[in-house]
This record gives C-alpha cells, sequence and structure tokens, in this order.
C-alpha cells in the first residue's frame, strides 16, 4: 500500500522471494486478528499481500454452518460427501495462492487451522518445491478471558451464526474447538522456519527465521497486542504563519484557544469512552504525540498544564486574561488534577516537507513551476516536487511510528499535521497509498479511531468553527496548499472522512 | 469549559495580534512578488537571508509574549534553537549474556552497545573478565601476590575460584545495577552465565529492583571456523591473562578454559525467562517472553547482522556549486571540479573491489546521483539520505548566517549535535531518520554510499562509536573515498583522496579546542589495563 524502500526488477520488495505464512492454531486463538494486521502492515510497506481466509472462503462456496453437514467440523470420521465437501474448499483456496502468487503478489498469509502435521507439511512442501519461503505461524493461547472474548465479539457475529441465540452460539462454538482439540498438533517439528505467538504477543517464539521480510514480520508481531485502547487524531492549531513550512511559526491566537479547546473535548470524550467500557480513568494514562514542530507542541501545552493542574491552566494569555478580568475566568474543567499525561515529541512526524514550494501560493507554484505543478495535480501520493518529500517518502518516514503506534498500550492523541494524520489513519483504516492525499482532514475535528478484531471503528466528532478551521476561507493563500491540499481541492479527490464504522 | 462570550472576547482582543502578523505578511509576500520577476526565480518567502523572518518575528512579538502562560512552552525567534535530548529514562534493561568463551558475547555486546548508543541510550558493558583481571592486579601490586588465572582457575572443581569467580559476577552485577538507578537504560553483563544456578541468582537479584527487568542474551556457535578465529583472536588481542604465555601455550590454555565451561554449560531451557539466542550471527534466532519497545528493537536489530567479510565505502557527491560559493543546503548540480570527481570515480572502486558485487546508495539529490550516474552498478535512491536541513539557513553562506544571527550563530557551535535549524533538522534529528539505513546497512554486503557531509558523519559514527559531541566535526574531506571494513571489534579504515582540488567545506569547532584526535577503536580493549 504505501512504503516500498525500493522495488526489484521483478516488482517485489527487498529482493526477499515470495513467502508463504501458514497459520497454525485452534479457532479464536487470534489467528485472524494476526493475519489481517500483518497483512495491513505488509501492504503497507509496499509489499504485495493477501490474507486466504479458509473460513471466508467456505462460506462464499458453500454458505454459512448451517447449510454444512453435521460432521463438518469435526475431525473424526468423516462420511464421503464430507471429505469431498473439505477438500473441495481446502483445493479452493490452496488455488487461490497459486493465482495470487502468480499475479505478481510477494506474501500470501494463508488463514486457517491447520492443525494437523501431516496436512500442513504436506501443503508447505508443495509451495518450497516451487521456491516459495515457507513460514509457519503458530497462535497459541492459554488465556480463556482471550479466547471468551474473541468468541463473543468476533465468532458468533459471524454468517454461520446469523439468527443464533448468542448463548447457544458460543456453546455451539466451544463444541466446534472441543472437536479440533482432539486432534490438533502443535508444531513440534523443525522442518520449517516458524513463529509461535502467544496470547496474542504475550510471549512469541521465533525459530530459523531468516530474511529481511520475515524478520519485519517477526518486529511487528512482537509489538502487536489486542488491549483496549483509543487512539485520537487532531490537527495542531493554527499557526501565524500558515503557509510556511521552514518558518516553524508559534500558535496564534486562535491557536491557543483552539488548543484549549481540544483538550477540553478530549478528555471529556475519553471520560465518556472509558466510562462506557468500565474502566477507571485514573488507571489509564493520556499519551500525547506531537511533531517537533512548534504549533505541534504548543498545542498539547493545555494538556500539560492541566495534569500539573497549575493555577491559571487556562492556556489564553495570562496578560490578556487580566485585561479582560471580569470576563475571563478560567473553568475547571474534565480530568482535574488526576490527568496522567505523557507527551512525546517525535522528530519522524514533521508534516510533509513542501521543498521549493514552501511559502508559495498555488498560483505562485504554477507559475514559476508548469511542469512540476502538472504532475502534482496528476499524482499527487507520488510526486516529489524538487527537494520536497513526496506522500510516498512521508510514509516511509512514518513507518517506525507504525510500529510504535502498535505498541503503544494506553490511549494515545496524536496532535499532528495533516499530511501526517492522513498516512497514520490509512494505514490503520487500510485505504489504498493513490487515497491517502485526498482524505480530508479538517481542524476542529477529533478523530476517534478504536482497534478491533478485524480492523477499526473510526467516528470523527467536530468540536471547533474557529479561525483557522479552513485556512482557504480566510484569505487566499494562508495555507501551506502543499501540505493541505485535500481540503484546497474539496469535492474533487474527495475520500469521505471515515464517519461510519469501517469493518 | 469556556463559555462562548469568554472566547469570543479573547479572539476579538487578540485578533490584533493576528492582524498586525496578516499584514507583515501581505507586506512581505507583495514584496516577494515585487522584485522576483527581474530574476525569474521563485520568492524565497522565509529564509534567514533576507529582512522578512526578522520583520516577522518583530510583528508578533506581543502575540508571542501573550502566550508566555504559566510555564510557558519555548517560542521561536531567529534561525533555530538547542533541543534537549528525548526522555529515555523509562528504559532500564539488564542485558546479561549467556555463552561458551569464544562464541562472540563480546563481539555482539559491542555491537548493540554501539547501536543503541548511537540512538542515545546509555549503555555500558560490564565485562566480568575485565573486573576479574583488575582486581587480581590490584591485589598484585598491594600484597605481590599473584593470582593464577589459568584454566585450572575456571574449573568447577576447583572451590575456591569458583566462589571467587561467583563473587565477581555478583559484583559487577551489583555496579551494573547501581549504574541503571544512576541514569542508565541498558547494562550489558558480559559473562559466560552459563549454569542455571547463575541465571537464577541474576533473575532474582534484579526482580529486587523495581522497573528493571532482565533480558538474557544467548549466543550459541557451532561453527568450528568462527570459534578457531574468535579463539586465535583471543590470544593475539594483548589479552592480559596471556601476557607471559607463548602463542601456542595461551591457545592451549584458553582451548582448556572452554573445556571446563563446556562441562557445566546449560543452554537456556528456562521456560519463564525473557530471553534471545542468537545462533551463528544471522542464521537463526529465537526469542522468548521479548516485552516492551527497546527489547524489541534489539530483537530486530540482532536479527539482522551477518559476519560475511564486506566493505562500506563512503564518499561525498564530487564538489557541487554551492560549495563553490560556501553556501549550504540547496539542491546544485556539479562544479567542473566536482564532474572531474565523477568520472575518476569508477576507476577507483572498480580498482579496489574487483569483480565483487557492489550496490551504489545515493541521496534524492542531484549532486549525488550526478556523481554516482557514471558508476556501473546498481543504483538505488534514499529519501533518507538527503543532506540535512538547514530550514531558514537553507542556501545562505555561513558568513552570511553569523553576519545576520550573531547570536544564533555562536549557540550553534556551542552544541552542534543538539541544535535544530529552525524549520529544518538537527543532528539528532539526522540520527533518528538514518535508523532504517543503518539496519539496512547490516543487512547488505559490499554497500557504496554517495552521500552528504551531515549525512556521512552520522554514519561513520556509528561506524567507529564516536561520541555525540564529535560527530559533527567528522572531518569527511570531499572527493576521498572512505572504506570501511567491519572487524569484531570495530572497523579497519582506509582513506583514497583523489588529486582533484575541492574546496574545504569543514568548519572547525570556534573558541574550543579541536576535539581530541579521534582513534577508531579496532581491537579489542582491556580497560582494567589502561587505567
Amino acid at each position: 500500500m504505501a512504503a516500498p524502500l525500493y522495488t526489484t526488477a521483478s516488482g517485489l520488495l527487498w529482493h526477499a522471494g515470495k513467502i508463504l505464512v501458514i497459520t497454525i492454531g485452534l479457532p479464536a486463538r487470534g489467528k485472524t486478528h494476526i493475519s489481517r494486521s500483518l497483512e495491513r502492515y505488509l501492504r503497507w510497506m509496499g509489499v504485495k499481500t493477501q490474507v486466504v481466509s479458509l473460513g471466508d472462503y467456505r462460506r462464499k462456496t458453500l454458505g454459512g454452518a448451517q447449510k454444512l453437514p453435521p460432521d463438518y467440523f469435526t475431525l473424526g470420521e468423516k462420511s464421503p460427501e464430507t471429505i469431498a465437501l473439505r477438500k473441495k474448499i481446502s483445493d479452493g483456496c490452496e488455488q487461490l495462492i497459486w493465482d495470487f502468487f502468480a499475479g505478481g503478489g510477494q506474501v500470501v498469509i494463508y488463514d486457517a487451522n491447520n492443525g494437523t502435521q501431516i496436512a500442513r507439511h504436506t501443503l508447505a512442501e508443495k509451495f518450497h518445491k516451487a521456491g516459495i519461503h515457507v513460514v509457519m505461524l503458530e497462535t497459541m493461547c492459554d488465556n480463556k478471558e482471550i479466547i471468551e472474548t474473541n468468541i463473543r465479539s468476533v465468532k458468533i457475529s459471524s454468517p454461520d451464526y446469523r439468527g443464533w441465540d448468542p448463548d447457544k452460539a458460543v456453546e455451539d462454538y466451544y463444541s466446534r474447538i472441543r472437536d479440533h482439540e482432539k486432534h490438533y498438533e502443535p508444531v513440534e517439528e523443525k522442518t520449517w522456519p516458524f513463529i509461535r505467538i502467544i496470547n496474542v504477543g504475550e510471549k512469541i517464539m521465533v525459530n530459523n527465521i531468516q530474511g529481511y521480510l520475515q524478520s519485519r514480520i517477526v518486529f511487528f508481531l512482537m509489538n502487536i497486542h489486542n488491549r483496549f485502547r483509543t487512539i485520537y487524531f487532531a490537527r495542531s492549531g493554527q499557526s501565524l504563519i500558515e503557509h510556511s513550512y521552514r518558518a516553524d511559526s508559534d500558535l496564534s491566537p486562535a491557536g491557543w484557544e483552539y488548543a484549549e479547546r481540544l483538550k477540553e473535548f478530549v478528555l471529556e470524550r475519553r471520560a465518556k469512552s472509558l466510562e462506557q467500557k468500565g474502566i477507571n480513568a485514573k488507571d489509564r494514562r493520556l499519551v500525547i504525540w506531537t511533531s517537533s514542530r512548534r504549533r505541534a507542541h504548543h498545542t498539547a501545552w493545555p494538556f500539560l498544564a492541566e495534569s500539573k493542574n497549575l493555577p491559571g491552566q487556562h492556556a489564553i494569555p495570562t496578560r490578556l486574561a487580566a485585561n479582560t478580568s471580569g470576563v475571563a475566568t478560567p473553568q475547571a474543567s474534565g480530568g482535574g488534577p488526576s490527568l496522567k499525561v505523557k507527551v512525546v515529541e517525535k522528530t519522524q512526524m514533521s508534516e510533509i516537507n513542501p521543498g521549493v514550494w514552501d511559502g508559495l501560493s498555488p498560483d505562485q507554484a504554477k507559475k514559476y513551476y508548469p511542469a512540476e505543478w502538472d504532475r502534482f495535480v496528476k499524482d499527487p501520493y507520488v510526486f516529489r516536487a524538487p527537494r520536497a518529500e513526496s506522500y510516498h517518502d512521508l510514509c516511509v518516514r512514518l513507518e517506525p511510528i507504525l510500529i510504535e503506534l502498535e505498541r503503544e498500550q494506553e490511549d494515545l492523541l496524536i496532535i499532528g499535521h495533516s499530511s501526517v494524520i492522513r498516512c497514520i489513519l490509512a494505514y490503520l483504516i487500510g485505504l489504498p497509498a493513490s487515497e491517502i492525499p485526498a482524505i480530508e482532514i479538517a481542524r476542529g475535528d477529533l478523530l476517534e479511531v478504536v482497534p478491533a478484531s478485524y480492523g477499526v471503528h473510526s467516528q470523527a466528532f467536530h468540536f471547533w468553527d474557529g479561525p483557522g478551521r479552513r485556512g482557504a476561507v480566510e484569505t487566499e493563500d494562508a495555507n501551506n496548499f502543499y501540505e493541505n491540499y485535500a481540503e484546497d481541492t474539496k469535492g474533487k479527490r474527495r475520500v469521505a472522512v471515515p464517519n461510519a464504522e469501517i469493518a | 469549559m469556556s463559555g462562548p462570550e469568554n472566547s469570543r472576547h479573547f479572539s476579538f482582543d487578540l485578533s490584533q495580534d493576528l492582524t498586525r502578523a496578516a499584514d507583515a505578511l501581505k507586506d512581505i509576500q507583495a514584496r516577494a512578488a515585487r522584485s522576483s520577476p527581474m530574476t525569474g526565480l521563485p520568492p524565497v518567502m522565509f529564509g534567514a537571508g533576507g529582512p522578512m523572518l526578522k520583520q516577522f518575528d518583530e510583528s508578533t512579538a506581543s502575540s508571542r509574549k501573550g502566550s508566555q502562560a504559566p510555564t510557558p512552552p519555548k517560542s521561536v525567534v531567529g534561525i533555530g534553537n538547542k533541543v534537549a535530548k528525548p526522555d529515555y529514562s523509562e528504559a532500564k534493561i539488564v542485558l546479561a549474556m549467556v555463552g561458551l568463551p569464544a562464541r562472540g558475547k563480546s563481539y555482539l555486546s559491542n555491537k548493540l552497545m554501539r547501536y543503541l548508543k548511537w540512538l542515545e541510550y546509555n549503555v555500558k558493558v560490564f565485562n566480568v573478565g575485565q573486573l576479574r583481571r583488575s582486581r587480581a592486579r590490584q591485589k598484585a601490586l598491594q600484597s605481590g601476590v599473584r593470582e593464577d588465572h589459568t584454566a585450572s582457575y575456571f574449573s568447577h572443581d576447583n572451590a575456591d575460584a569458583t566462589r571467587s569467580r561467583d563473587q565477581l559476577a555478583s559484583d559487577s552485577l551489583e555496579m551494573l545495577i547501581q549504574w541503571l538507578k544512576d541514569g542508565g537504560n541498558v547494562g550489558i553483563h558480559d559473562a559466560t552465565n552459563s549454569t542455571r544456578n547463575r541465571r537464577a541468582k541474576i533473575e532474582a537479584r534484579v526482580a529486587k529492583e523495581k522497573g528493571i527487568v532482565v533480558v538474557f542474551l544467548e549466543s550459541i556457535c557451532n561453527d568450528p571456523a568462527v570459534i578457531a578465529a574468535n579463539v586465535a583472536l583471543k590470544v593475539s588481542s594483548g589479552d592480559p591473562d596471556y601476557n607471559e604465555f607463548s602463542r601456542e601455550e595461551a591457545e592451549r590454555d584458553f582451548l582448556r578454559r572452554i573445556r571446563e565451561y563446556e562441562s557445566v554449560y546449560e543452554t537456556i531451557t528456562e521456560p519463564h525467562l525473557s530471553y534471545l539466542r542468537i545462533t551463528n550471527v544471522g542464521s537463526e534466532v529465537t526469542l522468548s517472553r521479548i516485552h516492551g519497545y527497546l527489547q524489541s528493537r534489539i530483537a530486530f536489530y540482532l536479527m539482522n547482522l551477518h559476519l560475511k567479510p564486506r566493505s562500506i565505502y563512503l564518499s561525498r557527491h564530487g564538489e557541487s556549486q554551492f560549495n563553490v560559493e560556501g553556501k549550504i543546503g540547496g539542491d546544485s548540480m556539479l562544479s567542473p571540479r566536482g564532474m572531474l570527481y565523477m568520472k575518476a570515480l569508477p576507476a577507483l572502486i572498480t580498482d579496489n573491489i574487483g569483480d565483487a558485487p557492489l550496490t551504489v546508495w545515493t541521496s534524492t539529490l542531484q549532486r549525488t546521483i550526478q556523481t554516482a550516474s557514471e558508476l556501473p552498478y546498481n543504483k538505488l535512491t534514499w529519501k533518507s539520505l538527503d543532506e540535512l536541513d538547514a530550514g531558514v539557513c537553507d542556501g545562505m553562506t555561513y558568513e552570511e548566517i553569523e553576519e545576520a544571527y550573531p547570536e544564533d550563530f555562536a549557540n550553534r557551535d556551542d552544541d552542534k549535535f543538539n541544535y535544530r535549524y529552525r524549520g529544518g533538522e538537527s543532528y539528532r534529528d539526522v540520527v533518528i531518520r538514518l535508523e532504517p539505513v543503518i539496519m539496512e546497512l547490516e543487512r547488505q554486503e559490499n554497500i557504496l554510499i554517495i552521500g552528504h557531509q551531515a549525512i556521512l558523519r552520522c554514519l561513520y559514527a556509528y561506524f567507529h562509536d564516536l561520541p555525540q559531541a564529535d560527530l559533527p566535526y567528522v572531518k569527511i574531506p570531499l572527493h576521498t573515498v572512505i572504506k570501511l571494513t567491519p572487524k569484531a571489534y570495530g572497523c579497519d579504515e582506509e582513506r583514497y583522496t583523489l588529486p582533484i582540488g575541492a574546496v574545504d567545506t569543514h568548519r572547525p569547532k570556534p573558541k574550543h579546542t579541536q576535539p581530541e584526535k579521534l582513534v577508531a577503536k579496532t581491537s579489542r580493549e582491556y580497560y582494567a589495563e589502561q587505567a
């Protein structure tokens, strides 16, 4: 999807060859969650990746579980019809894998139980003979809570259980697992390189893993978790020189107000969402990441003031507060002194560098760089203005941040720049690279993203309408147009701000 | 929550500031628009060269002052400022090595130390062997008694010696823990830690400390050639244990010592331990119970290492037009002398490397791409290799900067590593940006990087383990190829300077004395002996 460092003649990355990841594990052990996360990450890095899910394929070709013969999910004796059906499904999946490789794909993650040694060995052998690197990825889970949550939140909402009573569905699913358990053989063979993940990242074992892409996969898997948390995104406040990257200017007065309002709104939203989950806000720390641009980390300042519970925590200047005494009485707000907050500046999170176009208005850029302008408008993801960064460059730069984002267990607020938020959001939601430059991120919207099993739920909340919400409205070129191209061309390349749930 | 009246009132009052700033801006833009048609070049809006930046800073002075609430965040004026180091205080790890002698433990600890220090973690190796030698030396000095440190000392049957070795290991662990408490991040306990019993002791001791975790790093090597090379290195490296021995005697004794360890060695099988096991560096890695970001980075780094012989060639681009004019940054083409270098480079490289495969990496800037253009090798362009971004000072000469902003300029010289140009980067920012490049370099074999001064300084500092304060002053002259060949304890270096004249772009640290001559460490150090 987004960020290969370089490609080889074959269109594959890193000379890494083709890789088949075979998942192994009992049902409800998080195989799908891990497969999907990995797919999202590899695609983001520009690796052509596909999850082939046996369950999805079976549902597509044969329909839900209710249409299957009763012995379909038991691994013991079966009727010839059932054996034929099962073979049809696994052969069909295998064919999907071959097709994807033949079509130029680099990594396939085969999401199935693959519970018996002989079955997975036969499969691996076939692909190995074709020069494809095989990696076994076993997910184990001995934490009953994780399994139960997984069944309740994911499995029983599957089409297999449409119309079922939830408790009955859970019971039925457990019986399906029990059948598998009888025949399940954990990976003990050392024939193939293998990774074992226990309790979604609590422990990870790696054997004989070689190759860059493989080690990247391990590094990624070491950093994922499934603890409940929320990721918030907001733009930094308006700055004094909106349209210059280089000037790295301070917040404008409106920017300071915005910062204050943002703090209030985030704390309010967060309190609500934690309450819904029955989590005590005092047990959780809010981590804030900003770039090292001044307008970004200054926007986080009211949070720090709040956490220190300083007098006059209102970010509105004291000088003015004095001038307007009688009107300005800073209100005590949401979090109070109990707010636990940590602000981290990340240098990799600076906005996209506009290079020679810095400080220019679109008209000026068109005038001085007509050829470059045309190419930019044609493909704003790939095009790099002279000395500028393309969105692609930005994605490469942000890659280490994504790993840290996966790793972070606390609620996270990213106060950033629209270009950076676009890239990270595209990663989380799984949008194709070409759409990144067109995602509208309005100042004054708080985006709330909650990672879930099969992707993320995201919602946008509008909380501010002051100056600087849309730079273009006020003066012609108050914006860094390179950074804010999506907002400036609204309608033309519009992708809806993810408002609904995205599963 | 602030009511709507409040905010309206504030914005009304503050809008005057905003108007002032906007006016200044309009003025600046109008002037830029008027002046540019003459040159046909786009106006430079916020360079530190012209009067605009100062004018702007002055125009917004009042609103800036306004934002000085109780503990004000730092404001921006001028061309940049020093940036504080990120907070790594939460990372506290005891990394305890496990492995027989001559299995590359010290190699791995050194390599890791270099990487983590380069990333600004505070790392220290606590080598039990060196503590032993240093104590023995003291004892010899004080009492004249020379302890026997030949193989029999390492025998498990030698009860006295075993006790003394246990004591040394635990003393060294105590020192390590104290050092972590005093602000260290990663303390590497470089010892054999070869028995379950010893590891259990370490685990129990570290468990008493809140916020400190222990990770074991086992190095296994069953390639006889590698072991033999390690033994030879040990014997010939001036190990004080073998001062008065002939080479053969030393080798024989060392092999005996290894056998003593082998007889009691237990590989890590304890399921509850957090460990990494490296088998034949680069071929197999096992991770177990690895938690935490830093730990996973360490694991990722170790997974990318290999021991194949190779060289890394570093060269700056040929002399550029901007170099000739004394300007920094920019994206100029090569000067005529730079073109000569470009033409001479292929022969120099090919003579040196012969038929071996090589990949050339350049930045995205024209001067490096042009310099590499005649090289008959596969080439890759990295955005991450672009020169340090001088922000508002881009395109200026040092004299111009000094003239426009004398105080800021002096400020930068004060602490060049931490100084971030306004709208640009500091050396620290560059180091962070180069981390993926280092990771890729570790994986690759022969690589030639055609880069820029600041970039090559950072890479060079990584390979030679140079301290940050010295990093921005490393001499990387134009028209010179630096060949680095990684060895067990550092890098061998050769420099090839082509006889093509070029300007000197090196600015020594003013006022202060030059940093001491930087000595690249290529052999193993026996710290205690130098004390």
